[in-house]
């Protein structure tokens, strides 16, 4: 059977289609091309059409085009409609035509810039000519460096490479950096939050140092589908971009399944779990031979459905190839021959976890089950991106599990099927990031009176302020760095504050390795003395937390519980930035404020039956965090008319609605923002509403808040509206045992009222 | 809460600051020290013909020792391009005696004189000697006449990095090859009252805040003290490289004859392993000899050795198995090396010589080597 043969069969099937939330069909859709444009170099006329290209898709050929007028570009576009021609075609060709040319290309992982420098060998092989391209980063062998920092046409390396291994040693790459001509940076949309905000900076940087080198390389940039590339992609490199956002790709006709699987206890609203069904429907795929992939969150999940599937095709000799396991941790070999059985068809069902949403090329599937939710929309677009043929018809199943998010989208398709509400943002000028980067740029080149990093403001005061340290010494004019330190090894790309804890496992007394990095604000809660910590699925207890030196010491266990910290938060006030009174008579602001977090103690809960098994104590010291926040105040009359209990229960209830929202709104991850509520807060002295950036300086998603203040409780409402519980369930305002009787009732009015 | 108090609450507080480096115009300052010829036996005769044994850099015709540069740099950090030479030490012999030249920027502003003054003393000589310099010093020059957009080609000298060539006599039996441990262990010589390396860049930072030049007397010091050492420690390799019965560590003799090896000194070479044999190095040495009799085809000379080495007792069960392979492929004497086979396999049985999987693999091998020449014995 093929897809749409399967499709007409399910649509038919009464039983399955009473749990279908939505089945939406994409129509197929044209091709759009365009003739090659002159500015490509005629040499890579003949290696195309090797490659059955005789004409480009449109927005490729837009792409080139604006890259020929010298702008820089953004290019959207969806999994597998040609992206990497809108980069390597004009890099190939400068190179063509100027062999001194050079091209930086940064990919946010190793394994995608294997992918794309196989691709460009195939290309430069295929012209027979002499283009260099190397890749630089962690795994580069110490002897193979010297060339590449010479000879290298083009640099394939990560942002982390880039801020510690290139830039501080830059007068070691002067030959790039005198003819940079092109920087290439690929799936920009994972460079949000704190990524994005440190790699903006350490783009601030290498612009300084192409300045001083004299030369002044555009930029090309490809995203996924997000809200806001341009704005993403101005605020990353600090100057306008011409977006290209049109996709010219064809594609045939695609079916979008939202699965709610059956609700099996209705008291206590449990359902049926989406592993089982997603096992079904996978397996459903498999017997009829269509090419799939299944997404699972976890590395776990994505063991067990492989090994269920891999049972049902094994043959007598109980082999199992036809269906392959892919997720971190598997060797870079294993993972190629995984893609490479993908593309030939070797391979017939894949279970990934999102480790194959990037641009890894496996070709185009028939069909994608994911099992839960990725998190984001621009996610589930990249795994749905996964299945779809140029030509033919293809199916993308969603199963929901229990999870509050879940429930949210297939019970609102629309939400992942009209026009990405999400928005990546960053914030290049957190002061945390931006101080640590600026004495980066410091040390690679003397700031001189009047300069300006990228273009951050405050550059005159971080100077002054460096000097008065004495990390900088100004004379005649110029600021040179004079502190003994390398400041790159200080910053992690990946995390905003400066010291991060390192966890390190010494189960094995002869081998202790370090397994992991957790940022300081964070440590307390899951690394405190006698804590059980999950990596890889393996439970591990904290024997010492070193908090001087940042060190968590962790040894393997095997016990039935886990243990959540009690963290107590207080907030006080900064500095208001913005205050404004709302049409209900409450107030919304955003200011920056400081967080102090103690845990005091721990609870130990069982597996399963989450019953508390015992209590902890921990002695750890408080935890400043400067941050910024967004708020809102209940009207006073509304505030006023309720007793105080029921006040309580009504605001705990939306602030855990706003939990399951505000992620889906400002596209993060549900740790970069808390919600708090404080029935009389230090704050504004009233019923007060917080969310705050969960990272230090803030990354800006308190200011999105504050932009979406009203939507945002509407989505509260809509949520707690829309669920079929009475009194409350984790998936909307919480369980009825921690939000009272009346919480939901409560927060269903305060909403109303706060959003009349 | 602006900005300033912000920044102190991020980035943390500790401004100090209580005067002012020293500021001269037009130039940097420049100390010369002079030590007397007595202190470097041998440094004028050094021929080319013997730097030829130390080290396969290729040396000028003209070779004279009066005119290498000897250098050293003080710095500001270990690397990056945020790390300034503040101190350069020039260093060469003259006619009466050595001279150092050092050249020390006040402040950054004195960079650019400070690194015409190397060019200009590089500029007028033929190779260059340095500590390290092949990893250090010179990329770190390299990158800072780049930072000041300055001709770095005067690096390009043929270049003697004495890192290197004492790694390759003395890592055997030191270890780790500092330039402080050398003084003391090899030429006797440890330094008093010594400023550690690793305190040289805070002295300068706290020099350029407060102005005190006394901070940076011990640097100074420290780097004539270097750069005296380079040319000292140059050339009592020299002596050793000629004299090697002189050295009295068996360790020492042969690392220098594997160092002779790698410039196609052989005889030289071999005369060292001779040297080693009976002593703590016995077993390598005299494997390292037959071997380099082997390459150059004096099989029946190689065959000697290992011969002597079973009458010693030296070496396990290696010169058995090589004697075997002679004895199978050159003098095509089967039983002969079937005994040699037999006797190895004696030995490696003895208790003492461990288990393991190094042995085991040996064993096997041995077995193997054993089995197939039982067979060729039979099809003759």
């Amino acid at each position: 059977m093929n897809v749409a043969q399967l499709a007409d069969q399910l649509r038919r099937d009464n039983h399955f289609m009473k749990d279908v939330t939505r089945w939406e069909v994409i129509p197929a859709r044209p091709a759009k091309t365009a003739p090659f444009p002159d500015s490509l170099d005629p040499r890579l006329i003949p290696v195309l059409a090797q490659r059955g290209i005789h004409s480009l898709y449109t927005h490729q050929a837009k792409s080139l085009e604006a890259t020929a007028r010298g702008e820089d570009v953004t290019v959207v576009t969806p999994t597998a409609s040609g992206k990497t021609m809108c980069y390597n075609l004009p890099v190939l060709s400068a190179i063509l035509q100027n062999e001194d040319a050079r091209a930086l290309y940064l990919f946010p992982t190793k394994a995608l810039s294997a992918d794309q420098v196989s691709e460009l060998y195939d290309m430069i092989e295929g012209m027979g000519v002499d283009i260099k391209t190397y890749t630089y980063d962690g795994d580069t062998p110490a002897a193979a460096r010297k060339a590449v920092r010479q000879a290298g046409h083009i640099v394939v390396t990560n942002p982390d490479m880039l801020h510690s291994g290139i830039l501080p040693h830059h007068t070691k790459w002067v030959k790039l950096f005198e003819n940079l001509r092109y920087i290439v940076i690929d799936e920009i949309h994972t460079y949000r939050g704190v990524f994005g905000s440190n790699l903006a900076n350490v783009l601030r940087r290498l612009m300084r140092l192409c300045d001083f080198y004299g030369s002044h390389p555009q930029f090309i940039l490809c995203s996924a589908t997000i809200a806001n590339p341009q704005e993403l992609a101005e605020t990353l490199i600090g100057r306008p971009v011409t977006l290209v956002d049109e996709n010219g790709a064809p594609m045939g006709e695609r079916h979008f399944v939202f699965y709610n699987p059956p609700v099996v206890n209705r008291q206590l609203g449990i359902r049926e779990g989406a592993v089982p069904i997603t096992r079904a429907i996978s397996g459903m795929l498999l017997k009829n031979g269509i090419q799939s992939i299944t997404f699972a969150r976890s590395r776990l999940t994505v063991e067990v459905l492989t090994r269920y599937l891999k049972d049902m095709v094994r043959d007598p000799l109980g082999n199992a190839g036809r269906v392959r396991g892919y997720r971190g941790g598997y060797l870079p070999g294993e993972r190629r021959e995984i893609e490479k059985g993908l593309r030939n068809g070797q391979v017939d069902a894949v279970v990934s976890t999102n480790a194959l949403e990037l641009g890894i090329d496996i070709g185009a599937l028939d069909a994608c089950v994911m099992c839960g939710y990725p998190g984001t929309i621009a996610s589930a677009w990249q795994q749905a991106g996964r299945a779809g043929r140029r030509k033919g018809t293809s199916i993308v199943f969603f199963i929901a599990s229990s999870a509050a998010i879940d429930q949210y989208i297939v019970n609102h398709p629309d939400y992942l099927l009209t026009k990405s509400p999400e928005n990546a943002l960053l914030n290049p000028d957190n002061l945390y990031i931006l101080l640590s980067h600026f004495k980066c740029a410091a040390f690679e080149l003397p700031f001189a009176d009047g300069d300006r990093f990228g273009n951050t403001a405050s550059t005159q005061e971080l100077l002054d302020y460096l000097d008065d340290q004495g990390i900088l010494h100004h004379v005649d004019g110029r600021y040179h760095w004079s502190a003994e330190d390398f400041p790159a090894s200080e910053i992690s790309l990946r995390s905003a504050a400066a010291e991060n804890f390192i966890i390190i496992d010494i189960t094995d007394a002869a081998h202790h390795r370090v397994v992991g990095e957790m940022d300081r604000f964070t440590a307390p809660m899951l690394l405190h003395e006698n804590a059980i910590y999950m990596h890889e699925g393996r439970q591990f207890q904290v024997e010492k937390l070193d908090f001087d030196a940042c060190k968590a010491f962790i040894r393997s266990v095997d016990v039935g519980y886990y243990t959540d910290a009690d963290l107590n938060i207080n907030l006080s006030l900064l500095d208001i930035e913005k205050e404004e009174q709302t049409a209900q008579g409450g107030t919304a602001g955003l200011g920056e404020i400081k967080v102090t977090a103690l845990v005091t103690m721990f609870k130990k809960i069982k597996f399963d039956t989450h019953e508390t098994l015992g209590f902890g104590h921990v002695q750890l010291p408080e935890t400043d965090m400067h941050t910024t926040a967004m708020w809102w105040t209940l009207p006073d009359k509304l505030a006023e008319k309720i007793p105080s209990d029921r006040l309580k229960n009504g605001m705990m209830s939306i602030a855990n609605l706003l939990r399951i929202v505000c992620p889906l709104y400002l596209m993060c991850a549900p740790q970069d923002i808390a919600v708090v509520y404080q029935v009389k807060s230090p704050i504004t002295d009233k019923p007060t509403i917080i969310l705050y950036d969960n990272t230090p300086g803030g990354i800006g998603l308190s200011h999105k808040a504050f932009g979406m203040k009203e939507l945002l409780l509407g989505k509260a409402l809509q949520v707690a509206e829309d669920c079929p519980c009475t009194y409350g369930c984790p998936s909307c305002v919480g369980p009825v045992g921690e939000i009272g009787e009346d919480g939901k009732r409560t927060a269903i009015r305060l909403l109303k009222e706060l959003t009349k | 809460m602006n900005l300033r108090d912000k920044l102190r609450a991020v980035g943390g507080d500790n401004a100090d600051r209580t005067g002012q480096a020293e500021r001269g115009t037009g130039d940097c300052r420049h100390f010369a020290v002079y030590r007397p010829e007595e202190e470097f036996p041998g440094a004028r005769e050094l021929t080319r013909e013997t730097l030829s044994l130390m080290s396969e850099k290729e040396m000028p015709a003209d070779f004279d020792p009066r005119r290498i540069l000897y250098l050293d740099t003080e710095t500001t950090g270990l690397g990056g391009s945020g790390t300034v030479a503040f101190l350069v030490g020039l260093g060469f012999l003259t006619d009466n005696g050595f001279e150092v030249h050092q050249f020390l920027m006040r402040d950054y502003p004195e960079e650019p004189y400070l690194l015409k003054h190397v060019a200009a003393g590089l500029g007028r000589f033929d190779v260059l000697c340095t500590f390290n310099g092949t990893t250090f010093d010179v990329p770190l020059l390299e990158s800072r006449f780049l930072m000041n957009r300055m001709d770095r080609s005067c690096l390009e000298l043929p270049h003697l990095d004495l890192l290197h060539m004492c790694r390759r006599l003395w890592k055997l039996r030191l270890g780790r090859c500092n330039l402080g441990r050398l003084e003391e262990v090899i030429l006797g010589k440890p330094r008093e009252d010594d400023i550690p390396g690793s305190e040289v860049p805070q002295r300068y930072f706290t020099y350029l805040k407060t102005g005190r030049m006394d901070l940076l007397e011990d640097v100074l010091k420290h780097n004539a003290q270097d750069i005296a050492s380079l040319c000292v420690l140059l050339n009592h390799m020299a002596d050793l490289y000629l004299h090697p019965e002189k050295i009295r560590f068996s360790e020492d003799v042969y690392s220098m004859g594997r160092a002779l090896e790698r410039v196609d000194q052989t005889e030289r070479a071999r005369k060292c392993y001779r040297l080693a044999r009976g002593g703590r190095m016995g077993d390598l040495a005299g494997s390292a000899l037959a071997v380099s009799y082997r390459r150059s085809g004096q099989r029946e000379e190689a065959a000697e050795v290992w011969r002597e080495m079973i009458r010693e007792g030296r070496g396990g069960t290696l010169p058995y198995v090589e004697l075997a392979k002679y004895e199978e492929h050159i003098r095509r004497d089967i039983p002969a090396a079937l005994k040699l086979t037999e006797q190895a396999i004696a030995r490696i049985s003895e208790p003492g010589l461990g288990q393991g999987d190094a042995v085991q693999a040996e064993q096997n091998e041995l077995q193997y080597r054993w089995q197939r020449l039982k067979r060729k014995l039979k099809e003759q």
